[in-house]
């Protein structure tokens, strides 16, 4: 086996005992019973680090994991140390907890050390403001147990030394890493990803989920750099290292890693780190890294291709974004130019600006819901939710009148979503759940003696209204104003009847419907409201702000929630039956792009997404033949043309043996999978059996 | 009026970068392995049907792709016989070559000279179908005169055009090393120094279905990877060889 291959086993085996972080936290919340509650959240985190015993798997080149959080514990002691947590309460995903992007460009340039030597010298400027005071010592407490723990790893390396199961020559490595992370700046390539894995490790054992790595081929390329031109580093070496780091994020976690992107200067920021991050992630060969390339014009056309060749093993990674539009789209909401350029993602395509503004949190607007109170004046017929009052169909006398109506729904639901999500993010007093580990890591909480989220960060916190279905919508109107206003072929009433029958009995009206223009064939009758649709609930949502004042900004994604977010909402008026999925993040619905990948790019690039800064996700299936030879450049131009005409993301999927085998059993669910070879193309499902499977044959070998 | 059965987009297998491929109806060649059975029916099932199409309803669907003609792409008249449309096509081919994008014909060859004439000033590379080196085979397998195939590839040539021999792998038909042998001695004395191998399939099974049609290579399966290889090192003797 080789080293990859130990380690993703010893990774996959279950541990013994169980899950309990606030067995080891309660060690620290009792040991000093009276301190104030931020004082109290630190000392918890400190035993929460240094308490567990390091685990180092034997393929380990770079520790760390959250292994030793299992234990074989007493069950009321792990009972009390619940309820005591339970008491304490904590953070969650709604009030900035976790989907945070740290500065570690900054910690790899100062180390450990360096920032204690920060927060000491905040402790002598804020000395006689004891609120600042109290923060900055629990920065202290944290950042120590920090350096503790990575001082256990160290000593538990040399303990395995006579270990039979281990190599010794690896261990000496881990142990000697540790050790100089302890005293100085990291000075190797290993020490600096070292540092950041631990770093990643700590969030993860304060159990954040979603914690990116950030821009990785960024804030190792000096060391990586300076050991390359030494001689004492090489791409393999890089390379392996990284893997090595990779394999132990669990496929649980939507860890992302940001690379490429441009320079503050203009030029491209690719290097040949960023080959060694796609190669190993590629090699790697499992979800958990989350890899996002930045795009530009002047990504060199070598690494846009090595982007589509891990792409097309059926990984899916690096997802491609548009730097140019989100970068735009960025520096409309306000931050200052070096900080736009250094942004990345959080979570699966967030955009973050990196390590300078509270943790990120998200929320679904589903917005088909909106056009069922248009038709039933403010009603949901099916689980009593309430809208506002449009007034009666029958005054709806042209398109105008009806997105007059739709208009006024969207901006009632957009209020109720800012309220309700006010509601929640202010839920807890910010002061009494502070962040004290989380904090080193954000510009310019040491400098502030602040908290993350007290207004520590150097930009107030953001939030992202995931806009669903805008696919939906789109073909939703364009059906309403075809077959009702210029047609004439039904009236509103009729279509609501039709809609609230789910299409019962009105199977040729429902089929009036489904033949109106669909988004994604480039007709500008029904891509105009796909248009309009971000443009307008950008608008609605911009006049919005978080609780300190920070963007609620939006996105559209998906994660396959058009799926549940479909389930509930009834039949819409583009011929979509109650309970079907909604269309998928910013693309079409699905299979009503039937002409061509080009055509479709050119529909989905219309709207202005850099009025989406959260950011989009584009789905678009490929056959894996397009992935390598002659063909995978015209992928790349595909890709570049697309980006040039504004599209701001692009998620690429090969269409694996599974997809295939799938839709040899269920049709039904793909119509538009084409076949394409020379001079010919027919769609996959109309083959005969055994044509299928020479397809399948043929996938199989490429 | 052009006849149309298809305008295919984001075409990545004919011709150099992403392409529109424009599928002209009707074909003087009876290819009992035809993957495209539409282009000789007047069946009118739905999405295999013939459209009358004008050259500008043509071009505007070719303007969509425009933008993604960059590295090398463009349009390419496929068929069918492109050629049989030759003076309708021409009107169209003018269009595309006064909007400055690349045109690539895909053509088996066997129709008048002056067909070519029509469309040469506009084209600027001629996939060329090259089937078989034996005229009694192009004759009895496929109705065709494969003397008036060579005068037109030799004129092409004489003529300065750029032509890519493409040449469709059929097993039975031309893949035994006798009939590679032939192809290849011929094809060198035209001077040819590359050739594009197309492997059989059958992929056209679903749409001779569709039709009610008869598939003579129904149940002949794709060529062995082995094989395909075999023949690919076969022609690499004397020619750079890429498959499609």
């Amino acid at each position: 086996m080789t080293r990859s291959e130990t380690l993703r086993t010893e990774v996959n085996r279950a541990p013994s005992g169980r899950f309990c972080p606030n067995y080891f936290r309660y060690q620290g919340y009792t040991a000093d019973p009276p301190a104030p509650i931020t004082s109290l959240r630190a000392n918890g985190i400190a035993a929460l680090f240094t308490r567990p015993e390091p685990y180092i798997y034997t393929a380990d080149l770079i520790a760390g994991n959250t292994r030793c959080l299992y234990a074989e514990v007493d069950r009321e002691l792990r009972h009390e140390a619940d309820r005591f947590a339970a008491q304490l309460g904590s953070r969650s995903f709604l009030t900035n907890k976790d989907h945070y992007s740290p500065n570690y460009a900054h910690v790899v340039q100062v180390g450990i050390p360096g920032l204690l030597a920060e927060i000491d010298a905040s402790l002598q400027a804020h000395a006689e403001d004891p609120d600042r005071l109290e923060m900055l010592r629990a920065m202290r407490i944290t950042l120590s147990a920090f350096a503790e723990m990575i001082g256990n790893y160290a000593k538990k390396a040399e303990m395995l030394q006579n270990d039979p199961a281990y190599d010794r020559e690896s261990l000496a490595f881990i142990a000697q890493n540790c050790t100089a992370l302890l005293s100085g700046a990291p000075q190797t390539f290993a020490q600096g990803l070292q540092l950041i894995w631990f770093c990643h490790i700590a969030f993860s054992m304060e159990e954040r989920y979603a914690m990116a790595l950030g821009r990785l081929d960024q804030t190792l390329y000096p060391l990586y750099r300076r050991e390359i031109d030494a001689g004492t580093l090489t791409d393999a070496q890089a390379t392996e290292l990284l893997q090595n780091v990779f394999t132990k994020i669990p496929t649980t976690d939507v860890v992302n890693i940001c690379i490429g992107g441009t320079n503050p200067d203009g030029s491209c920021a690719v290097n040949p780190l960023s080959s060694c991050i796609v190669a190993a992630v590629k090699r790697n060969n499992a979800p958990g890294p989350n890899l996002s390339a930045r795009i530009t014009p002047h990504t060199p056309d070598a690494f846009l291709q090595e982007c589509l060749e891990s792409i097309g093993t059926g990984l899916g990674y690096p997802a491609l974004m548009n730097d140019t539009v989100n970068l735009a789209a960025l520096a409309k909401i306000g931050y200052d130019p070096e900080d736009v350029y250094d942004y990345s993602m959080v979570g699966c395509i967030e955009n973050f600006i990196t390590g300078k503004q509270p943790p990120w949190s998200d929320g679904r607007f589903d917005t088909p819901r909106f056009l069922a109170y248009v038709f039933n004046n403010g009603e949901c017929p099916f689980n009593g939710s309430v809208g506002l009052k449009t007034g009666d169909l029958s005054q709806f006398l042209s398109m105008d009148d009806f997105m007059h109506a739709f208009k006024a729904q969207l901006s009632h639901g957009v209020a109720e979503y800012c309220a309700a999500f006010h509601a929640q993010n202010t839920s807890i007093n910010q002061r009494d759940y502070a962040e004290p580990f989380l904090s080193c890591f954000c510009d310019d909480c040491i400098a502030r003696g602040l908290d993350i989220n007290n207004g520590g960060s150097k930009y107030p916190s953001i939030h992202g209204a995931v806009l669903m279905g805008v696919g939906t919508v789109a073909d939703s109107l364009a059906a309403v104003e075809k077959v009702v206003f210029r047609d004439k072929a039904a009236s509103l009433t009729e279509l609501r009847d039709a809609l609230l029958a789910n299409f019962e009995g009105y199977e040729t009206l429902r089929q009036q419907l489904l033949a109106a223009p669909k988004y994604g064939n480039n007709d500008d009758f029904v891509d105009k409201y796909a248009v309009w649709f971000l443009e307008y609930l950008a608008g609605l949502f911009s006049a919005y702000k978080t609780r300190d004042g920070g963007a609620i900004y939006v996105a559209m994604a998906a994660n396959t929630q058009n799926i549940s977010a479909g389930r509930v909402i009834a039949a819409t008026p583009d011929g979509r039956r109650h309970g079907e999925p909604l269309s998928d993040a910013a693309s079409p619905t699905y299979g009503r792009d039937k002409r061509g990948a080009t055509i479709t790019l050119t529909s989905v690039s219309k709207p202005d997404y850099t009025k989406a800064a959260c950011g989009t996700v584009v789905n678009q299936k490929f056959s894996p033949a397009m992935f390598s030879g002659e063909k995978l450049p015209k992928l790349a131009t595909l890709v570049r043309t697309y980006f040039k005409k504004g599209g701001q993301e692009l998620q690429i999927n090969a269409t694996s043996r599974e997809v295939l085998l799938d839709a040899m059993e269920h049709p039904e669910n793909y119509p538009t999978l084409v076949v394409r070879v020379s001079g010919f193309s027919d769609y996959f499902v109309r083959l005969p059996r055994d044509v299928q499977l020479d397809i399948l044959n043929r996938t199989q070998h490429e | 009026m052009l006849q149309i059965f298809n305008i295919q987009h984001f075409s990545v297998g004919d011709g150099d970068g992403i392409r529109t491929t424009v599928f002209f109806h009707g074909c003087n060649l009876r290819c009992p392995w035809c993957h495209n059975p539409e282009s000789l029916t007047q069946a009118a099932i739905s999405g295999l049907r013939c459209r009358q199409m004008s050259a500008e309803s043509v071009l505007a669907e070719i303007l969509e792709d425009r933008d993604y003609y960059a590295d090398g792409g463009g349009v390419t008249f496929s068929g069918g016989e492109v050629l049989l449309q030759a003076e309708n096509a021409a009107k169209l081919a003018r269009m595309v070559r006064e909007a400055d994008i690349s045109l690539f014909v895909d053509t088996a060859g066997c129709v008048p000279y002056r067909a070519f004439e029509a469309l040469n000033p506009f084209t600027d590379v001629y996939l060329f179908d090259y089937k078989t080196a034996s005229a009694a085979k192009y004759a009895s397998v496929i109705g065709g005169d494969l003397a008036l195939v060579r005068e037109n590839l030799f004129r092409l040539l004489a003529d300065g055009k750029d032509v890519r021999i493409r040449i469709p792998l059929i097993p039975g038909f031309n893949t035994d090393p006798a009939s590679v042998d032939a192809l290849r001695a011929d094809l060198s004395d035209f001077g040819i120094r590359r050739v594009w191998l197309l492997p059989f399939h059958r992929l056209g099974s679903g749409k001779y279905e569709t039709l009610g049609l008869e598939y003579a290579y129904r149940h002949t399966p794709p060529l062995a990877k082995e094989t395909l290889a075999a023949i690919a090192d076969r022609f690499a003797a004397d020619f750079t060889v890429s498959i499609e």
